[in-house]
């Protein structure tokens, strides 16, 4: 089903060493507690920035013809596919939101 | 899980045939939902037909101004896609209020109308249902129906289609293009595809043994402002309990079809003409001998709230 795939596990985006800008921002913002979920929120934030800077809508966005907005509503709404039991979603925002360059 | 066997194919007609020569044979293009419902033995082919390789994920635009949307195009790219934003916004806004990214990112357009019910008996394999075991008995009549149908529904199945994509279609008159196991092909209208639940809820779409979809036809853009309103318990990643496709024109005419309240996208074309009326009107023919529950009656009034929403937004547009 997914023959000549390339997949990105959370091990290819950094190392302890050299974290990607996500991962550091999710460490400053303490965008977690019991870390079950992170690997896969940190994962699709990569994906969520990488689909808005290619332009691709979402329920949110107001003007479907328009270059989506890099805002907190477009971030909450693209990351809804990923559950965390802790509820550190605001953390995980605000995490979401710096690498982004937007405001908190 | 049941243990099944698998094989690729590379042709729409080889598929359709391996479909038909294999006894309980199913294909499997995002996996979405069929993976889900084979690990809960729901859904237990004995073998899958992957038809990923079919290079059916493309837009092709059509001599009458219309569009061919491929069978495997997933539904973020079809969401994506500046032709359908902006001539078939109904489409992409329906898109893109159903499911995660994820799930679209995988999801297809055939298997988006293939989806299977939601409802929560038919989940639940200790408890009797028509629709996964025929002739069980429904467990939802007189169950916890909240999300359930309220018109078209029969004293076998109260299920809803849980499809947002399927209900943008209805709306949009787009037809079904298959391949039978003989290499013929067929054109469905949408309105034709899926069935009421009758006494036989197990069926729930007009497709024959082995017969794949190719592609779904838009025809040509018809104008107007375009409205897709999903209600819903949660305000993402969530089915609707109601939702409104619309295409109003300038002149207040236009197109209404509903989701989450029967077997299929509800859609009666008389009721359109009530549209100068204003929204109860064209509700109160749309669910015309509506069977509600005590659960989701609240979907008759949610209908019309919903519907008037919209024509208002419609107006201020206009």
């Amino acid at each position: 089903m997914n023959d000549g795939a390339n997949v990105t596990t959370i091990e290819g985006l950094g190392t302890p060493d050299k974290l990607h800008a996500i991962q550091q921002a999710f460490v400053k913002h303490d965008g977690y507690q019991c870390g079950y979920c992170t690997p896969g929120q940190i994962c699709s934030a990569v994906a969520v920035l990488d689909e808005i800077q290619q332009g691709k809508p979402s329920h949110v966005t107001a003007d479907l013809t328009a270059k989506p907005l890099l805002s907190v509503d477009e971030i909450r709404e693209r990351m809804s596919g990923n559950i965390c039991r802790c509820g550190a979603y605001s953390n995980i925002i605000d995490a979401i939101t710096e690498v982004a360059g937007g405001k908190v | 899980m049941k243990a099944f066997t698998y094989q690729r194919v590379s042709t729409p007609a080889e598929a359709a045939q391996a479909a038909y020569r294999t006894p309980n044979a199913r294909f499997i293009a995002g996996g979405t939902n069929l993976l889900d419902l084979m690990k809960l033995e729901i859904e237990t082919p004995a073998h899958l037909i992957d038809v990923n390789g079919l290079k059916l994920d493309q837009i092709e635009p059509l001599p009458d101004g219309g569009l061919r949307v491929g069978a495997l195009m997933r539904n973020t790219d079809l969401a994506a896609d500046m032709r359908i934003r902006r001539d078939y916004a109904v489409l992409a806004r329906a898109l893109l209020a159903g499911a995660s990214t994820q799930l679209r990112n995988r999801a297809t357009t055939a298997g988006n109308l293939l989806q299977r019910t939601r409802c929560v008996y038919f989940y639940d394999t200790n408890m009797p249902c028509n629709k996964r075991k025929p002739g069980s008995g429904c467990s939802a009549i007189g169950g916890f129906t909240r999300q359930h149908a309220v018109v078209g529904s029969s004293d076998a199945c109260i299920a809803t289609h849980p499809s947002d994509m399927a209900v943008a279609m209805r709306v949009l008159d787009a037809e079904v293009e298959t391949v039978k196991p003989d290499g013929a092909g067929r054109v469905i209208p949408i309105a034709d595809f899926h069935r009421l639940p009758g006494s036989t809820p197990h069926i729930e779409h007009v497709l024959e043994p082995g017969e794949l979809i190719v592609s779904v036809k838009l025809p040509k853009p018809t104008g107007g402002q375009h409205f897709y309103r999903k209600v819903r318990d949660r305000a993402s990643y969530a089915f609707a309990l109601v939702s409104v496709a619309a295409i109003i024109q300038p002149n207040g005419t236009g197109r209404v079809a509903l989701g989450g309240v029967a077997h299929k996208p509800w859609r009666v074309e008389a009721a359109e003409q009530q549209m100068p009326q204003g929204a109860k009107a064209v509700a109160d023919q749309l669910l015309a001998g509506a069977r509600p529950t005590h659960d989701n009656e609240f979907k008759i009034p949610l209908v019309q709230r919903t519907l008037a929403s919209v024509m208002a937004e419609a107006k201020k547009g206009a």
